[in-house]
């Protein structure tokens, strides 16, 4: 039964997209709740799958059509996927009780949205490189229908825009793929790994080739500075609804992904041969943290300076990878999940207050603490767990790639790690100080929207601001700073893999 | 040492946690809303001295929360270096909780909600700085102390607090997120253990040998971290802007527990991360000494010239908190054990004068000395506190401040190798021996240079006559011409004329907004912020010591005035003295008579 789940997992959203928009034609609302059961038991099954990988330690196969490995195609749940395909699921349930008031509303979003949440579950789970570009494609359309549902012109562009670099992308990565399969003549990750050192070698041509391309192709998804320039207008533009999923969930998984092409395909040992290989990786990483953190405090809009913020933040993830050592990966892991929840949760947190205020600008930002207390302090512990401060999940992260790159004896990424608490503090210091020590302009100067006439307008309008949505921005708030104690539990799960990739 | 498991050392840092979410909770009901402050204040005291006598009698009391990240256990324990800081800030913390009522009451402040919340939560903070067992768990609590006291900077809302804030965020999360995070991260690397150990961590001792300069760079990076908070210069410069928060912020935070938090931050490195002898072999401990002698000179003489009372006090801070620096980096068990002494010796003496200078805010909204002539008439016993606590700071005999001066003078000549007590313990050269214990004097000199123009001013002067502090205001060096005609004001009935030096004082140093309404008869009636300060036109009003302001402001002053002179008459029968002794004995060996 459990070696269905990884094809339970991914067949059915994808089935069900096609619900709303059919039961759709009749019962007119019925997309949410289609939505919220499918992930609820997508959610239940994923638990089910990490329970099972980290009880008995052994990582889940299902080959589908039962055909065997050369020629078929396999999902691979083992326990790197498990935490991503939790996280997947968890966050899309989350968000669910934000869209149920907050919208974007009808049918069609959330078969967009149940697409989406297939796709990034196949990414998680395939164990085939070419299966792996068909969810990628998977992921990148419906991002682009979730962010054209905005409803500017703007979004449009944004969504256009981020087609064209994302399909790019895309592509680059399958050209790898190409590349990988003249070399070697196969597709499944696990064959791969063995057949680029026997069929090939690290060296060839081919296989360095292959690297490239696939390392931008990625390096694109996740938005790496220079290659990011689709994702700020893609973040600001979608709908506040659908920005929490994006930023928590699309470059996660691919930043995902390209750990597993980094380390179950070609393996530590090619990084290590090619002369350089890690440390562009690393280059690239150290100067995303910085250029990432100079876009954002230069910010007007808090949801682009936040976009700007995931550029810095993968900009250390992808820093960590090319580290090569299991505290750093551990590290990289973790701060991938827990990036995904702090942003995930910042951008519910200005979704909501969005919707309460018509605030969206951090000058509009001022006085928020009194109209919005809860929207504020979640904000406020969010953003203090993004720069590191502990106990909190983005601390764990900082604290692992830190002994990492000190492990590493690379001393000027130690420095950019260190240093990016104070990047990081640069940008939200400034909307802490908005919330809580800048008094709320009076009424000549009211933020656009705001219905200012008796001194009253600047309270969370009625029946725009659900409980779901403060209860959701409040949960990621708390849960940022209870993993914060997981240290040990990360640890745990994750170091056993990490043993075996490093060291076979 | 024994260790024994109990919860009472968490219970001591959340207690103050708590009642932070009930502040907020009650924040409809203010007479509820700050009997918590009290009630926490109480109740965190009392958990602290309940574990006073065992760990007098060598018992630790130890909590643990387990792995936190791999290798280092997120926990707490309750030993002799940490009881000496826990100790004093929960006891100060009941007064200042009173004080601190009367004083927001006083002007009506706004935010008191968020005022008091944040200042339990800053006391749940630094009671964890006390209690850590390991830099893992020092460096979350000193984090979030960062985080708990911001609030309490930028409290007023205004431009110029806001900028203090980013300052102050600025400066504190350099120095905590950055740097002590990576010299915590290298200690780690480098030992594969980060507890705390008393007298130095043995397996860094070892990687110390292998590699030296690894240990000097993370010596290096951690007290530089620790010395952002303790006000080390060049990275002072936060503390004296920070003085536009609330005075018991200044008082309790800013001279107590945030930049003692520093300090002991620099203790427990020097005292149970590299331990007094590996610090000698690294050589580490002369760069920092010099930098703490250099500070506590420097800031004296910064202090000379500062009109503003509470930055004066800011920068004697500066100034003694370097005194336990120094203390601490002599490395010799008299040293020490003075240093050590300090942190309680300094505390009682800055926050009475801190309460002094906030009770003058409120009662006459007086910020300037140069406006406080004969203002002895008005707070006479507010001023005789002030005195007491200003002679602390000098280290005059019968005073706390100078028993721990006292100590720190024979170490400093014994860590030279010069004279008979504990010469044997040399740690440096006679030669920097006696330039930091001549340090120490001069820097005395100078307190009493700073200190005493305002307790003469205050009882000797009165508003209408009164002269300029040739020291303190003239450039140095003097005046070329004779100031006498100049400057020495006449009147012509009584009335007090603004004479040039205040106005080119008002100039400088304070907002034009500030300036009108001076002459405002109403001082005790009036609750604007802006008012403007000094004597009402017709002189300041005589007034008995018991009504001159409330109670809630001069019994914590007379107790702590009360305490400052206890510790200096009969130090070895106040428990902190035994503390101190006790530490040093753990750490070095050596039982200091």
């Amino acid at each position: 039964m459990i070696e269905n789940v990884p094809a339970l997992l991914i067949v059915l959203p994808i089935l069900v997209a096609t619900l709303p928009l059919l039961v759709g034609l009749r019962y007119e609302r019925v997309g949410w709740t289609v939505a919220a059961l499918t992930t609820t038991a997508a959610f239940a099954m994923a638990l089910w799958l990490a329970l099972v990988i980290f009880t008995t330690g052994e990582a889940v196969i299902h080959q589908l059509g039962g055909f065997p490995r050369p020629i078929g195609i396999e999902l691979v749940a083992d326990r790197l996927s498990a935490p991503f395909v939790v996280l997947a699921t968890g966050i899309s349930m989350g968000v669910l009780a934000y869209t149920r008031r907050g919208g974007p509303r009808g049918n069609s979003f959330y078969s967009a949205y149940l697409l989406l949440l297939g796709g990034l579950l196949g990414l998680s789970l395939t164990g085939d490189v070419f299966n792996m570009f068909v969810f990628l494609e998977i992921t990148g359309l419906t991002t682009y229908a979730l962010i054209a549902k905005g409803k500017s012109g703007e979004s449009a562009i944004a969504a256009l825009k981020y087609l064209i670099i994302g399909t790019v992308g895309a592509s680059m990565y399958l050209i790898g793929v190409g590349f990988l399969f003249v070399a070697t003549g196969t597709l499944n990750m696990i064959d791969l790994a063995t057949a680029i050192p026997q069929q090939a070698g690290y060296g060839n041509p081919l296989i360095l080739t292959a690297f490239a391309f696939v390392f931008v192709g990625f390096a694109i998804k996740i938005a790496l500075f220079p290659l990011h320039t689709w994702q700020p207008d893609a973040y600001q533009r979608a709908p506040d609804g659908a920005t929490p999923l994006i930023a928590a969930l699309v470059s996660t998984v691919s930043a995902y992904a390209l750990f597993r092409l980094v380390y179950t395909v070609f393996t530590v040992e090619f990084l290590v041969s090619i002369p350089h290989a890690s440390e562009i990786v690393v280059t690239v990483g150290s100067i995303s943290v910085l250029a990432g953190s100079a876009l954002a405090v230069m910010q007007r809009r808090v949801k682009r300076m936040l976009a700007y913020s995931s550029v810095s933040q993968f900009g250390l993830v992808v820093l960590a990878y090319g580290l090569m050592n299991d505290t750093a990966l551990l590290g990289a892991l973790v701060h991938l999940i827990g990036h995904a929840i702090m942003k995930g949760g910042l951008f519910l947190a200005v979704g909501t207050i969005a919707a309460g205020t018509g605030a969206r600008t951090v000058k509009e930002y001022a006085g928020l603490a009194k109209r919005m207390p809860f929207m504020a302090g979640s904000l406020a512990v969010l953003g203090l767990a993004l720069v590191g401060v502990p106990p909190s999940i983005g601390f764990l992260g900082k604290w692992f790639i830190a002994v990492g790159a000190i492990e590493a004896g690379i001393w000027p990424v130690a420095v950019v790690v260190l240093l990016s608490t104070m990047l990081t503090l640069g940008y939200i210091a400034r909307l802490l100080e908005r919330m809580y020590f800048t008094p709320a302009p009076t009424r000549g100067g009211a933020p656009e929207g705001s219905l200012a006439t008796d001194g009253s307008g600047n309270d969370p309008t009625p029946g725009a601001v659900s409980a779901g949505m403060l209860g959701v921005t409040v949960l990621a708030a708390l849960l940022a700073v209870a993993l914060g104690f997981s240290g040990g539990a990360f640890d745990s799960l994750l170091g056993p893999f990490i043993e075996v990739i490093l060291n076979g | 040492m024994v260790d024994v498991a109990s919860i009472r050392p968490l219970a001591a840092v959340l207690v103050s946690f708590l009642a932070a979410g009930a502040i907020v909770a009650s924040h409809r009901y203010p007479n509820v809303r700050d009997s918590w402050s009290v009630i926490a204040a109480l109740t965190k005291f009392g958990i602290v001295a309940s574990m006073l006598p065992g760990v007098m009698d060598g018992t630790v009391y130890v909590w643990s929360l387990g792995t936190f990240v791999p290798g280092v256990e997120f926990a707490l324990r309750a030993d002799p270096l940490g009881m000496l800081f826990a100790l004093l800030a929960s006891f100060l913390w009941i007064f200042t909780a009173f004080y601190a009522t009367g004083y927001m009451r006083g002007l009506d402040e706004p935010n008191q909600t968020r005022f008091f919340a944040a200042f339990a939560m800053s006391l749940s903070t630094a009671l964890g700085i006390a209690f850590a067992q390991n830099l893992v768990t020092i460096f979350v609590f000193y984090e979030l102390l960062s985080v708990s006291t911001y609030p309490l900077v930028a409290h007023d809302e205004d431009a110029e607090a806001r900028i203090a804030g980013r300052k102050y965020l600025a400066y504190t999360f350099f120095g905590g997120g950055v740097l002590v995070l990576a010299g915590t991260v290298l200690v780690f690397q480098l030992a594969g253990t980060v507890d705390f150990a008393a007298g130095g961590i043995p397996a860094l001792a070892e990687a110390a040998g292998a590699d030296p300069w690894f240990a000097r760079l993370a010596f290096g990076l951690l007290v530089t971290g620790f010395g952002v908070k303790a006000a080390l210069m060049p990275i002072h410069s936060w503390l004296a802007d920070a003085m536009v928060a609330p005075t018991p912020v200044s008082g309790l935070l800013h001279a107590v527990a945030v930049v003692k938090s520093g300090a002991f931050g620099i203790s427990r490195v020097i005292l149970d991360v590299y331990g007094p002898d590996l610090a000698a072999d690294l050589g580490v401990h002369i760069p920092l000494a010099i930098v703490a002698a250099f500070t506590l000179t420097a800031a004296s003489i910064i202090a000379l010239r500062k009109d503003h009372l509470k930055r004066r006090l800011a920068y004697s801070t500066t100034a003694q908190l370097s005194y336990i620096v120094l203390g601490l980096s002599m490395l010799h068990p008299y040293a020490i054990l003075g240093g050590l002494f300090h942190i309680p010796a300094h505390a009682f003496g800055k926050l009475t004068l801190f309460f002094c200078a906030g009770a003058i805010h409120v009662e006459t909204h007086t910020d300037y000395i140069s406006e406080m002539a004969g203002i002895g008439k008005r707070m006479p016993f507010t001023m005789a506190a002030f005195t007491i606590g200003a002679a602390g700071m000098a280290g005059i005999p019968l005073i706390a401040g100078f028993v721990s001066k006292y100590y720190m003078l024979i170490g400093g000549l014994g860590a030279g190798g010069i004279g008979v007590i504990g010469a044997e313990g040399a740690t440096m050269s006679p030669l920097m021996g006696t330039i930091f214990s001549g340090s120490l004097i001069v820097s005395g000199l100078l307190n009493i240079a700073y200190f005493w123009p305002i307790v003469y001013t205050a009882y000797f002067e009165s508003e209408n006559d009164h002269d300029a502090k040739p020291l303190l205001e003239f450039p140095m060096g003097g005046k070329p011409e004779s100031y006498g005609v100049s400057v020495g004001r006449l009147t012509d009935g009584g009335k007090r004329i603004e004479d040039p030096e205040h106005e080119t004082g008002y100039a400088v140093d304070r907002f034009p907004s500030d300036h009108a309404g001076a002459d405002a008869d109403d001082h005790e009636h009036e609750h604007d912020d802006h008012h403007g300060g000094g004597p009402p036109a017709e002189g300041w009003e005589r007034r008995r010591p018991w009504a001159e302001s409330t109670w809630l402001m001069l019994v914590p002053i007379g107790l702590i005035a009360t305490g400052a002179i206890v510790l200096g008459v009969v130090p070895g029968q106040a428990v902190f003295f035994d503390l101190a002794v006790y530490i040093v004995e753990t750490v070095t060996g050596v039982v200091v008579p």
